[in-house]
């Protein structure tokens, strides 16, 4: 590549890392919130057809317009990210774009048709209300295109992460099967279907929790009586919907670091065992992480229990002093106590044992502070509301944090270290760190390998068009060559326009952009017959005919 | 740079490119628009102590909130598609550019802070008083942003018209900033130019529209009177500030000229000329539609005589315009025609004071004029962007699917017009074809042949014949191809 010498652009006081690391952490923080918006949208939507509740519809409301003020900076943070790569590191920009460019071009797609019922959905809102199933119908799409969207976009997240097999073997240049701007190798990467479950639970979780983490701000400032109940009840809703998202993710993080194992030991190392820049400033970030998130799941269950003793229809559930029990729920509650202990150790095993008591204590704390701060506010849950919605927050921004700072420190095409985070980057993992900490049992030398049943695509030509001084092969080569991709007649066509010989080199030039793979005396070849008046005329071994 | 260059399907790369600018630009030009008039009619409506200026602000602003997402959905498109399909402009051009577009991205980001929370969000909330004046003021704030915007993306579209004299650098050339590539010579031109434009036809159109709204039936009589006054207003406003373009737009085309002289060939009769004619006719017909409306509209008579003098004044630049093609070259039969056209529409205008303007076909006609407008104006950037194919950066960077037939009408307008042009009546392609129907007429290889072998001979403004074998080449081709 002509440009992997190049300098940068010197970003001045922020380092390029820094620059986009904030950028796309705050998009995500808002993309991932719009997704999960959407979702408790439609519930609050149906909540109110169905129990014929304006609140909840006005509450559905309220939070698409915070959802449209969240998705236009969204879509301009989308802008500044793509400014910023472009700018900052051109040629991993380009690079990737090559192999991605038709899902990022599906993604546009997308983005435009949500943009669109996005705005309608909201802004005709009043319109639409002698039409309330085709409103809500056209609230629920949002979901799905979200969900397309950010299909698409951990595709090429997953890649960066866990390029597999496509590593090495597939160009850079081209796709598969010489279909420039995707390739399903790369798509369809070893981690894509882990991280689009863990993504797609993270922004249901988050979404919801931040919403109900806004009904605990505004129970904190209303006095009327009928709007705390109201607050109240669509928190709940919203935190429940959370809790039910969150209890999943640590079960399906856990498949996910098993991806990680077999296919980015590097990174699967420096999460499990704090290496490389996952530990910055002294802090292990994907320590910190699991630390909120058992305090959430202590603090969700303890909830969850004194709601189940509670009985909804008489005053405020969350009250602490009601009486009665759901049997069932409670049961539930204590099962998915049990198995997160379970599953702790699983996870103490993995990592270390300091690791298992810890979190182990933190759930504690957790339980024990919801009850407290119902205490304190008196049966309120809007502390628990508020904290859960910013802990939420903290968690998604940690998690993608140390997802793209698990990824080993990146080196130059030909293998050596650049010593400058600046400079353009390449992914590997022939570097893997050797944990100090524990001996590594036999699953974890486990290293990722090509598997045998892919087909490779087509790489070279066929080793018969060797002698370029030989016209008949050289005809057989354009032949070859330029029927892979458009019929002869263009060619034809083309040459009936008599093009210079200049027309004829940048035409070759370009179809090799396009990704025709030939060598350089290949194309030379190629130009000087072309250019000649007379059309070459061949009749190659085979089917293939030229005039 | 040996980035692969993606191919669409179904049409070219640069009509799916320019599909996706223009929807771009025509959504976020009227976003614009509506940003920086919402508040001084805000502020005109507090200061006259009339709410209707308030109620159509708050219009233009939910309207303009309407089309912010799927604009800017749209102009995420942009870029995304471009890096892929035009990789090596991309990656040169926004690196000259890197600081411009991350500034871009700021101001953007401020804008929607200010328009969202600032403005509309809170206009019920901040009505009277102070927070009034205050609600303004972010409404003043969040127009400055906007505009900031456009004057970042007008930069950086003047300088793939008129580079200057500032290279495309390589990749591996890092720049980031360059403050002569930004206030590259067109620059201020492009601005001021699409600033009025954005005005005018954005206004006309909100009158055309209103207007239509006023022939609804479930309307109130208060409804019906506030559009009746809005769909004026804004038309009135928007036609006159039409009259800020023919000299932006002259000083314009003369810097055009003079700075990216193929580009400006290609317009003024080259093979964009076409485009630019049907620009024209846009232009005519929302000027004499709307020009009629506002006769029929202010009987008095003074309007009526400045506006009868403005178009005879037109007269002046006919007379001094070269005929037209397409009326056979014959400026005998151009005159009179151009003549004849004006002195009708000067008759129309007064017969048009005669009219009611409460009928219905009038409320029709301003829709029509306003549609015109906005077709008037998308037409203008079209023209403006295709008049420098096939290159991408003026003279710096070729597009990738370039076709002989593009560098031969390149290599006609640097090679031979640019000398021709010094002659009265050569000034333009079409002497080619001219020529080309003269009956003493040598052929194109004889023309050619001799211009090469005395350049001497030929030399004109100061220019020589120097052409190289590629070039004349490409010239003749060119010529025997379409100056048959």
């Amino acid at each position: 590549m002509t440009f992997l010498a190049a300098k940068h652009i010197d970003f001045g006081l922020f380092s390029a890392k820094w620059a986009i690391g904030s950028v796309a952490l705050f998009h995500t923080a808002v993309a991932s919130l719009a997704i999960g918006f959407a979702f408790l949208v439609t519930v609050l939507q149906i909540v109110a057809y169905r129990r014929r509740q304006r609140d909840y519809d006005m509450m559905a409301k309220r939070m698409q317009l915070l959802h449209v003020c969240m998705y236009n900076i969204g879509t301009i943070n989308a802008i500044g990210l793509v400014f910023l790569l472009s700018g900052l590191y051109p040629e991993f920009w380009s690079q990737l774009f090559t192999n991605f460019f038709w899902p990022m071009i599906m993604e546009e797609v997308c983005f435009f048709l949500l943009a669109t019922t996005l705005t309608f959905h909201y802004f005709f809102w009043e319109h639409l209300w002698g039409h309330k199933k085709l409103h809500i119908f056209m609230g629920a799409l949002l979901t799905p295109l979200f969900f397309i969207q950010f299909y698409l976009i951990n595709g090429m997240g997953g890649f960066m992460l866990t390029p597999g097999f496509a590593a090495g073997q597939v160009s850079q240049w081209s796709g598969t099967a010489g279909f420039t701007g995707y390739d399903f190798k790369m798509f369809y990467n070893p981690s894509f279907l882990m991280l689009t479950l863990h993504r797609t639970a993270a922004n249901f979780a988050y979404g919801a929790f931040v919403a109900a983490g806004l009904c605990g701000i505004r129970l904190m400032t209303t006095k009327r009586e009928r709007m705390i109940r109201y607050y109240e009840d669509a928190g709940r809703i919203a935190f429940f919907v959370a809790f039910a998202a969150l209890l999943s993710l640590p079960v399906i993080g856990y498949f996910y670091s098993f991806v990680l194992k077999n296919e980015a030991y590097s990174a699967y190392a420096a999460l499990m065992w704090g290496k490389g820049d996952v530990v910055a400033g002294g802090i292990d970030w994907w320590w910190l992480k699991h630390v909120i998130v058992a305090g959430m799941l202590g603090m969700g269950m303890a909830y969850l229990y004194r709601s189940s003793r509670a009985r909804p229809a008489e005053g405020p559930p969350a009250d602490t002093s009601a009486s009665g029990a759901s049997v069932p729920l409670t049961t539930l509650v204590w099962a998915v106590a049990i198995f997160y202990i379970v599953f702790y150790i699983a996870m103490g095993m993995v990592m270390t044992w300091f690791f298992f008591w810890m979190m182990l204590l933190v759930g504690v704390v957790g339980w024990m502070l919801n009850g407290t701060m119902l205490r304190v506010c008196g049966g309120s849950p809007r502390a628990v509301f508020l904290l859960m919605g910013i802990l939420s927050f903290l968690t998604v921004m940690l998690g993608g944090y140390v997802r793209e700072a698990a990824r080993p420190r990146f080196v130059s095409q030909a293998g050596v270290h650049t010593g400058n985070d600046l400079l353009d980057r390449y992914s590997h993992y022939d570097d893997v760190y050797v944990p100090e900490e524990r001996q590594k049992a036999p699953g974890e030398m486990t290293m990722r390998k090509d598997p045998d049943w892919p087909v490779p695509g087509p790489r070279r030509k066929p080793e018969a068009f060797r002698d370029l001084s030989d016209p008949e092969q050289v005809r057989q080569l354009i032949s070859f060559q330029c029927s892979s991709c458009h019929t002869l007649e263009r060619v034809r066509r083309y040459h009936e326009a008599k093009p210079t010989a200049a027309d004829w080199q940048r035409t070759v030039a370009r179809m090799r952009a396009y990704g025709m793979r030939i060598a350089e005396d290949e194309a030379v070849a190629i130009a000087e017959m072309l250019q000649q008046p007379e059309w070459p005329t061949t009749t190659p071994p085979g089917s293939v005919r030229i005039k | 740079m040996n980035l692969p260059v993606i191919d669409t399907p179904v049409f070219p790369r640069w009509v799916w490119i320019e599909e996706i600018a223009y929807s771009h630009i025509f959504i976020a030009t009227i976003i614009t628009a509506f940003m920086l008039l919402a508040p001084v009619f805000e502020t005109i409506g507090v200061w006259k102590k009339d709410k209707r200026y308030d109620r159509l602000a708050q219009a233009l602003i939910w309207f303009a909130m309407i089309l912010f997402s799927p604009g800017a959905a749209l102009g995420t498109g942009i870029p995304v598609f471009i890096i892929g399909t035009y990789p090596e402009f991309w990656s040169r051009w926004s690196n000259l550019f890197f600081w411009p577009l991350v500034f871009q991205f700021i101001f953007f980001l401020l804008e929607v802070g200010f328009l969202f929370f600032g403005y509309y969000l809170i206009w019920q909330r901040w009505y009277t008083g102070f927070k009034k004046k205050l609600h303004i003021a972010m409404g003043f704030i969040a127009a400055f942003w906007g505009f900031m915007v456009q004057v970042v993306w007008d930069s950086l579209g003047s300088y793939m018209l008129t580079p200057g004299e500032v290279a495309l650098p390589g990749v591996n050339e890092p720049v980031g900033w360059s403050w002569a590539a930004f206030a590259n010579p067109s620059f201020p031109y492009l601005l001021i130019h699409r600033v009025i434009g954005n005005f005018s036809y954005t206004m006309l159109l909100v009158g055309g529209v209103y207007a239509l709204l006023r022939l609804r039936k479930k309307i109130t009589d208060e409804d019906r009177l506030y559009y009746a006054w809005s769909s004026d207003y804004c038309f009135g406003l928007g036609y006159a500030f039409f009259f800020g373009m023919p000299l932006v737009g002259w000083l314009y085309a003369k810097l055009i000229l003079r700075e990216s002289p193929m580009a400006f060939y290609a317009i003024m009769g080259g093979n964009n000329a076409f485009h630019f004619i049907v620009k024209m006719a846009l232009i005519l017909i929302f000027l004499t539609l709307g020009g009629l409306y506002l006769a029929a509209r202010h009987k008095r008579g003074r309007l009526h005589v400045l506006m009868s003098i403005g178009v005879l004044g037109l007269a002046g630049i006919v007379l001094a315009h070269p005929p037209l093609h397409w009326l056979g070259d014959n400026p005998v039969l151009w005159r009179a025609t151009a003549i004849g056209v004006l002195a009708l529409i000067v008759a129309l205008l007064w017969l048009a004071r005669r009219s009611d303007p409460e009928k219905r076909h009038w409320r029709w006609a301003m829709f029509v004029a306003g549609l015109a407008a906005a077709f008037a104006f998308a037409f203008g950037g079209f023209v403006r962007e295709s008049a420098r194919q096939p290159d991408t950066v003026y003279g710096m960077n070729v597009k990738p699917e370039v076709e002989p037939f593009e560098l031969g009408w390149k290599a006609l307008y640097t090679g031979c017009v640019g000398c021709h042009a010094a002659k009265p009546g050569q000034d333009s392609p079409l002497y080619f074809d001219r020529y080309a129907a003269r009956p003493d007429r040598r052929s194109w290889p004889d023309v050619v042949q001799a211009h090469r072998a005395s350049p001497d001979k030929y030399a004109r403004n100061g220019l020589k014949v120097d052409l190289d074998d590629e070039q004349a080449r490409r010239i003749l081709d060119y010529l025997q191809e379409n100056f048959k």
